[in-house]
């Protein structure tokens, strides 16, 4: 049974515990892919074409909880939305998600990779793969890939 | 005269094939087949590539895929019991008459390792089986491959559980 002067002690060292854990949780939790955020893409139109696009979607994070991957819903300008899935490790994000085709033009799979910045509000210089649904047997992907780039700004929480 | 009457006779029965045909084919192509339900994944090296040019494998488990699709939102998930019960790689995925796309996160504990994303490309033998390709795109640089990253592929066979094909 520990005495008074130590309870008192053992109860204030809790609190100091507490009080910094909560005031860490925001700070990380900042630096985390959360909210709604405009991502602004840019890809080449089509696989072998050195013309781009540009494009912005709409991508609203769900929450991931104690799990490494995390759910999020990507809407593009025709207010098409589809699924995306999405990892994060520290500052560095991926995010993966079909495009929706409304078959008027090639189609693909995007992958999204970039670093979370400025306590979590914006992402840089992001690096795009395509892989295209054509097949290409002399590209190791075995289908037509493209790169591009992309920036991400979150625009609500 | 009769020459003529058969010419006429065999176009006509030439134009009926062909409309017939076509009629056919789509309607086939009107019945899309749906990813939706729970799969058993087999994969194997292609050409005895065990592993990426640098040197990165994921194994070939028996992968568990269920895919579920409310309304245009077409969601996918990993149980890897093998691994660690809370072990649920996320994807997503979408469909275009017999051919299916979809695409994974690699579930990466260790920050320090290699991680990276899985595209799966593929087609219906029928409604309960499917098969194709697996591109694995890790975060490693490569410079001989088309997109910087190192990129490895794999060819899989899908079950439908409960399904005739198993």
């Amino acid at each position: 049974m520990p005495r008074p002067g130590h309870s008192q002690k053992l109860v204030c060292a809790l609190a100091t515990v507490a009080l910094l854990l909560t005031s860490a949780s925001p700070a990380f939790a900042g630096k985390e892919l959360a909210g709604r955020w405009v991502l602004r893409i840019t890809i080449p139109e089509a696989p072998g074409s050195t013309v781009t696009r540009t494009f912005n979607v709409t991508l609203d994070v769900s929450p991931r909880g104690a799990s490494l991957h995390g759910r999020a819903n990507m809407t593009d300008e025709a207010g098409r939305t589809v699924g995306a899935a999405w990892r994060q490790t520290g500052k560095s994000v991926s995010i993966t998600y079909e495009l929706p085709c409304p078959g008027d033009g090639p189609c693909g799979t995007l992958i999204l990779q970039g670093k979370v910045k400025d306590g979590g509000i914006l992402i840089k210089k992001g690096s795009v793969i395509v892989m295209w649904d054509t097949i290409n047997d002399r590209n190791p992907a075995l289908y037509d890939t493209s790169t591009g780039t992309f920036r991400g700004d979150r625009i609500s929480e | 005269m009769r020459k003529y009457t058969k010419l006429v006779a065999l176009g006509v029965i030439f134009f009926a094939v062909t409309i017939s045909s076509i009629g056919s084919s789509t309607a086939r192509s009107q019945t899309e087949r749906s990813l939706a339900g729970e799969w058993i994944v087999t994969s194997k090296p292609i050409n005895g590539q065990m592993a990426s040019p640098k040197g990165v494998s994921l194994g070939f488990p028996d992968r568990d895929m269920i895919f579920e699709q409310q309304g245009d939102l077409r969601t996918g998930i990993v149980l890897r019991e093998d691994v660690g019960a809370n072990v649920h790689p996320l994807g997503v995925w979408r469909i275009d008459g017999d051919l299916f796309s979809s695409t994974f996160q690699l579930w990466c504990p260790d920050s320090n390792g290699p991680c990276g994303s899985i595209v799966m490309r593929g087609n219906f033998v029928n409604d309960d089986k499917i098969r194709g390709t697996m591109t694995a795109f890790f975060n490693l640089n490569d410079d001989n491959t088309p997109t910087g990253y190192d990129t490895w592929t794999f060819s899989f066979v899908g079950n439908r559980v409960g399904g005739g094909s198993n």
